[in-house]
């Protein structure tokens, strides 16, 4: 496992209650794991846990990265040690071109330029039109998390965590994103993604279900997609939605033995 | 008059960190019209079309014109070099910058003591933009590393009807020193003005005291000021915004942001608005602190120390806005 929670509990900031409780999962190298579940179940709150936000501090557990442990590492030594994360709605940092921005988490200070462009590239940008402009209000929700993906990417880490990625963005752009995070993927990383929606998870190959705080079950995600359905009773939508590749998961019967008989 | 290749190179190099093409400043290079002083000896003028650039030496400075004949449209900005490659002495600048109708120009001027310490250089100027010009002045100042310089400018500027105006100060780059600078605009019927200062105090030894004032003499006349400064280990700033609206239908904005970073650094900013007309506009924010935290999770999750995320949104902040 390139990734690891044991038995990792977040308080709230008050200490009073807890936003996940006692989870634990593993993420493999060069897969994308989908994080699904309602809003307000501890999808993002688990994901600034990972990179190590300071008001998302773990009260117990341990996290493991590239089988070193990582819980009490600041933001900057857990980048370093390859993990990094886009946010869902990134910050405009007037002033700083896309090419600084982008640039930033480059090691290989010689081939900066080229890997700027290469990787627009990689998250449709062309780069001759966006390398020169700046992080401000002229650039839309979807240009700003595609410079904000670029970024990220740049960098070359072991894990990239999305959270949301699909926040704000419409169908057409959804759909661009599913083929840049397969792009990512062949670059030999692996991908982190924290969604609610069914059809950007369709793109992983595992996920996990927070419900409420708890981690219901980690498995191969169509899996997890149809216990979620399950318990939020939705078998309509499964049976209508749960198609990978073009091809239906489950059959309909299946849908039905498994809303009935309380399985999985 | 001196001969231009006597010129310190050490000023010149000074340009390159506000990302200015040395060249552009040498006579017999680039296209623009230049004036180069050294220390308070006019080194080189050159003029073009439409361009008058006139200088002449006093006892601790120069008296300059520089006229922009009517109708004269030029890309390429006219370069002002106030340099001064000693550690200490007086520079007094006393510029006249007149357009004349229908011109459009930029003036690109650079105050350069790379080895400041103790020096003073104070200027005087006036501008007097004429009617429907566009009008960009950018001036950079570069103080060197060690104390800085006493720096006391003052400008007066009157725009005409239907100009645009923009004023960039920097002042972002080595040691500022003591520096107080007062500039005023007068705005006339249907003009706009856009005023951007941008200033950093490092040290303790830096004290920097800006006020930039837009008075809305005309009908529809516009402004917005945007003051930006970052003050850090001790460093000391006071960015005072005023617009005043003396006219029907005008409408101002002030806009102060400092950042303040480090034991014993103090950041002031004082938004000052006016308005004695009924049917004018204005309006002021003002925000100091530090940076917000997500932004620096944002850059720290790419890899960075705190201090260089800082770093990079302190370069951020206060980046030049204009590029020639």
């Amino acid at each position: 496992m390139l990734l690891e929670l044991e038995n990792v509990t977040i308080p709230t900031l008050d200490q009073k209650c807890t936003i996940v409780n006692n989870v634990s999962f593993g993420i493999k190298e060069g897969s994308i794991h989908a994080i699904i579940g309602p809003n307000g179940s501890g999808k993002s709150t688990l994901a600034y846990a990972i990179m190590g936000l300071s008001n998302y501090k773990p009260s117990q557990g341990r996290i493991i990265f590239n089988n070193l442990e990582i819980t009490g590492m600041s933001i900057t030594e857990r980048a370093k040690s390859g993990i990094t994360l886009a946010w869902q709605e990134p910050a405009r940092i007037e002033g700083l071109s896309v090419r600084k921005y982008i640039s930033l988490g480059i090691k290989d200070k010689e081939n900066i330029e080229r890997r700027v462009r290469e990787t627009l590239e990689i998250v449709n940008l062309p780069p001759d039109k966006y390398i020169n402009r700046f992080i401000d209000d002229t650039l839309s929700g979807g240009e700003r998390k595609r410079i904000e993906l670029a970024a990220v990417v740049a960098m070359r880490p072991k894990l990239i965590i999305l959270d949301e990625p699909d926040s704000g963005l419409d169908v057409i752009i959804v759909e661009d994103f599913l083929t840049i995070f397969n792009k990512i993927k062949e670059l030999d990383m692996t991908i982190l993604l924290i969604t609610h929606r069914e059809d950007i998870g369709m793109v992983a190959d595992y996920g996990t279900l927070m419900w409420y705080g708890d981690a219901l079950m980690t498995d191969e995600f169509p899996k997890v997609m149809l216990k979620y359905c399950k318990k939020a009773g939705l078998k309509e939508f499964c049976k209508r939605a749960l198609f990978k590749n073009g091809e239906r998961c489950f059959s309909e019967d299946y849908i039905d033995k498994i809303f009935e008989e309380g399985d999985l | 008059m001196s001969n231009i290749k006597d010129y310190p190179e050490e000023i010149l190099q000074s340009l390159e960190d506000y990302k200015i093409d040395i060249k552009d400043f040498l006579p017999g290079h680039g296209k623009g019209a230049k004036l180069l002083l050294n220390f308070n000896k006019i080194s080189g003028i050159e003029q073009v079309e439409g361009i008058i650039l006139k200088g002449r030496e006093i006892p601790n400075g120069i008296v300059a014109d520089v006229i922009i004949k009517e109708g004269t449209t030029h890309k390429e900005p006219i370069h002002l070099c106030f340099g001064v490659n000693k550690q200490s002495g007086i520079q007094e600048i006393f510029p006249r910058i007149i357009a004349e109708d229908n011109t459009n120009v930029k003036i690109q001027a650079h105050c350069s003591f790379p080895n400041a310490d103790g020096l003073i250089h104070k200027m005087f100027g006036h501008f007097y933009i004429g009617k429907n010009c566009n009008f960009i002045y950018n001036e950079t100042h570069y103080h060197g590393e060690k104390s800085g310089a006493l720096v006391a400018p003052v400008g007066y500027m009157y725009v005409g009807e239907n100009s645009i105006f923009e004023n960039n100060f920097n002042l972002t780059k080595g040691t500022p020193g003591k520096v107080k600078i007062l500039i005023d605009i007068y705005a006339m019927k249907n003009s706009v003005i856009r005023s951007n200062i941008r200033a950093f105090g490092k040290n303790k030894n830096d004290s920097i005291r800006i006020r930039d004032s837009v008075f809305l003499e005309g009908e529809h006349a516009s402004s917005v000021i945007k003051m930006k400064a970052a003050a850090k280990d001790g460093g000391e700033v006071l960015m005072y915004g005023v617009t005043e609206g003396n006219a029907p239908h005008c409408n101002g904005h002030v806009e102060c942001s400092e950042i303040v970073l480090g034991q014993g650094s103090i950041c002031r900013a004082r938004p000052f608005i006016r308005a004695i007309d009924p049917t004018s506009s204005v309006s002021h924010e003002a925000s100091l602190g530090r940076f917000p935290q997500k932004w620096l999770d944002e850059l720290m999750a790419k890899g960075l120390s705190e201090e260089q995320a800082t770093d990079i949104l302190i370069e951020a902040m206060l980046q030049e806005e204009t590029k020639l």
